[in-house]
């Protein structure tokens, strides 16, 4: 950091863990923790990195372990649907799946965005997610 | 001649360090002595985007690492398959920093003894 505003190493870095979350989805697509475990991994990676960068990896990686539980639940219904026949298709699973492909394309472009301005070296907050960061992350 | 000597090895490897290092190397190799100079110059840098280059490419049997001399982790990378792959995906947005720490690694004795 130079006089509290983050150097473009660092806002390299921070940058990467979340456009690495979205490699991540588009790698291991079929299976929703893919991206989680390399969220992880990458934080584990970054955990003596400066404050900026451990916080925005933290951060990614909360805003990952949400999508994780919605996108579980969605692939093993699917999976009842279509290879066991548990389950049939109504409305239910319908309406269920398109609030998980909604979830998923909000979170997909704020991850985005949030890659973008990082890389700028400014500081992006997700709603929920960044105060639960602030608890986690210590200076 | 001094500054020129400094200007020219930052003009040839300021991209092989961190950002925030640059500085720092720059105050210390002015007070480097003529025969270290030599060494510091024959020094082999990896280039980081090599690294990347390779790491897409072999990332899956640790090749990446194996060059930068992380042969523990090369090794750990190779015998699980890249770590399932994630390992390598993570690999691909790790490899630069952790070249030019490397390249930090080695130019570092030389600038403190």
């Amino acid at each position: 950091m130079i006089g509290g505003k983050p150097n473009i190493s660092e806002c390299e870095r921070a940058s990467n863990s979340y456009i690495m979350s979205i490699v991540a989805i588009a790698v291991g697509l079929p299976i929703p923790i893919i991206n989680l475990v390399a969220t992880f991994i990458f934080f584990l990676a970054q955990r003596k990195a400066t404050y900026f960068v451990r916080w925005h990896s933290v951060q990614a990686l909360l805003s990952q372990m949400s999508l994780l539980i919605l996108n579980s639940k969605a692939w093993y219904w699917t999976y009842d649907v279509v290879f066991t026949g548990e389950s049939a298709i109504n409305n239910e699973y319908v309406a269920y799946l398109i609030a998980v492909v909604l979830i998923n394309l909000v979170e997909f472009f704020a991850t985005l965005y949030a890659a973008s301005k990082v890389r700028k070296g400014i500081d992006i907050r997700f709603w929920f997610f960044s105060d639960l960061t602030d608890t986690f992350v210590k200076k | 001649m001094e500054q020129n000597r400094i200007d020219l090895f930052l003009a040839s490897y300021a991209k092989f360090f961190h950002t925030d290092k640059i500085i720092h190397i720059s105050e210390k190799l002015k007070s480097v002595e003529d025969d270290k100079w030599l060494v510091i110059n024959s020094l082999q840098f990896k280039d980081p985007t090599t690294s990347l280059i390779v790491s897409l490419f072999g990332g899956g049997l640790g090749i990446d690492r194996f060059i930068i001399g992380d042969v523990g982790i090369g090794v750990g990378k190779l015998l699980t398959g890249g770590g399932c792959g994630i390992w390598t995906i993570v690999d691909w947005f790790l490899i630069q920093d952790a070249t030019r720490e490397k390249n930090w690694e080695m130019l570092q004795p030389y600038l403190y003894s």
